[in-house]
């Protein structure tokens, strides 16, 4: 490993300083896409009933589904998880191509954070099965690719845990990362190679949903970006500053 | 309640708690991590601050 790399730094970068104020746009944006989506988003169709009935001034022939509104953080969360991951590749690759530390470390916070979004998106999902289904587990294709990757997620961090030898560690660790965004394409097409009833096709050409239900959706979804950088750069500096600790405490024990 | 609404709507309030774990569960585990992070980032720079002291009186 280069000599530059297993230095550290206590200084703050431009994006550091940013993670706060990230956070807390998040959390606005989530905050108003929470309240849109049980105010501008329709209740979506249920099962038919015997007698149609007027409602706002429309004929509602249908059972009208609350669960459905855990949808509009359940599929940002979810999104947001593989996007962590794509960073977890990316700093992969870039590690075994160029052995500098850091990239091991931003690969192993971004990993940490896809893991709280997955996390996330399991107990939404679970509990939106458990309602809908009686159930609260089936081997549907999109569930069984994610739970897969909750598992490869969870493999990953019991393989940083198992080698001491820190070059070891951040190699293998790169090559599991990268493996284990292998599932993620898988996950995000498997609605698309295997139909499912379940988990429906959001991101074509039409989008596939009203704007007053997109909307909503599309402000979790940034927001949710938002927090999930923010928490990221927060960790980042936060582990740094451990590095740091580490040298200093070696300095002084000379 | 007129038993059509009543039935156009009979699933609305047994969803409820479903629907509201399922936000609460999911801002829980984010607030969890980021507290975790907070005290774990505050500590370490209290660490560092008290390290650094000791090691300039050391000098």
């Amino acid at each position: 490993m280069t000599e530059t790399t297993t230095k550290t730094t206590t200084k703050t970068s431009s994006l550091d300083r940013l993670a706060i104020p990230l956070i807390i746009v998040g959390a606005l944006l989530t905050t108003t896409a929470f309240v849109l989506a049980f105010t501008l988003a329709p209740l979506v169709m249920g099962a038919e009933v015997d007698t149609p009935a007027l409602i706002g001034g429309k004929m509602v022939a249908n059972k009208l589904l609350l669960s459905q509104k855990i949808f509009y953080f359940h599929m940002p969360v979810a999104v947001t998880s593989f996007v962590a991951l794509l960073f977890t590749a990316i700093y992969g690759v870039l590690f075994l191509a160029k052995r500098e530390r850091r990239y091991d470390l931003n690969a192993k916070v971004a990993t940490e954070v896809a893991l709280v979004f997955i996390l996330m998106t399991m107990v939404s999902g679970e509990l939106w099965t458990r309602y809908e289904w009686g159930v609260w587990w089936v081997w549907e294709p999109r569930l069984t690719t994610y739970f897969i990757l909750m598992l490869l997620i969870i493999g990953y961090f019991i393989l940083r845990g198992a080698i001491d030898d820190a070059e070891r560690r951040a190699t293998y660790a790169s090559v599991f990362g990268i493996i284990a965004f292998i599932d993620v394409p898988i996950c995000f097409l498997i609605t698309r190679m295997v139909p499912s009833s379940v988990h429906p096709v959001i991101f074509r050409t039409d989008s596939g949903l009203p704007p007053p239900m997109l909307i909503p959706l599309l402000i979790a979804l940034f927001g949710m970006f938002c927090i999930a950088f923010g928490l990221y750069r927060t960790r980042l500096r936060e582990q740094r500053l451990r590095e740091r600790l580490t040298a200093l405490k070696e300095s002084l024990e000379d | 309640m007129d038993p059509i609404l009543a039935e156009i709507y009979s699933t609305v309030m047994t969803a409820a708690p479903f629907v509201i774990g399922a936000y609460a569960l999911m801002w829980l585990v984010l607030l969890v991590y980021l507290l975790m992070t907070a005290l774990g980032l505050k500590r370490t720079e209290k660490q560092i601050a008290a390290l650094e002291e000791s090691l300039a009186q050391k000098r």
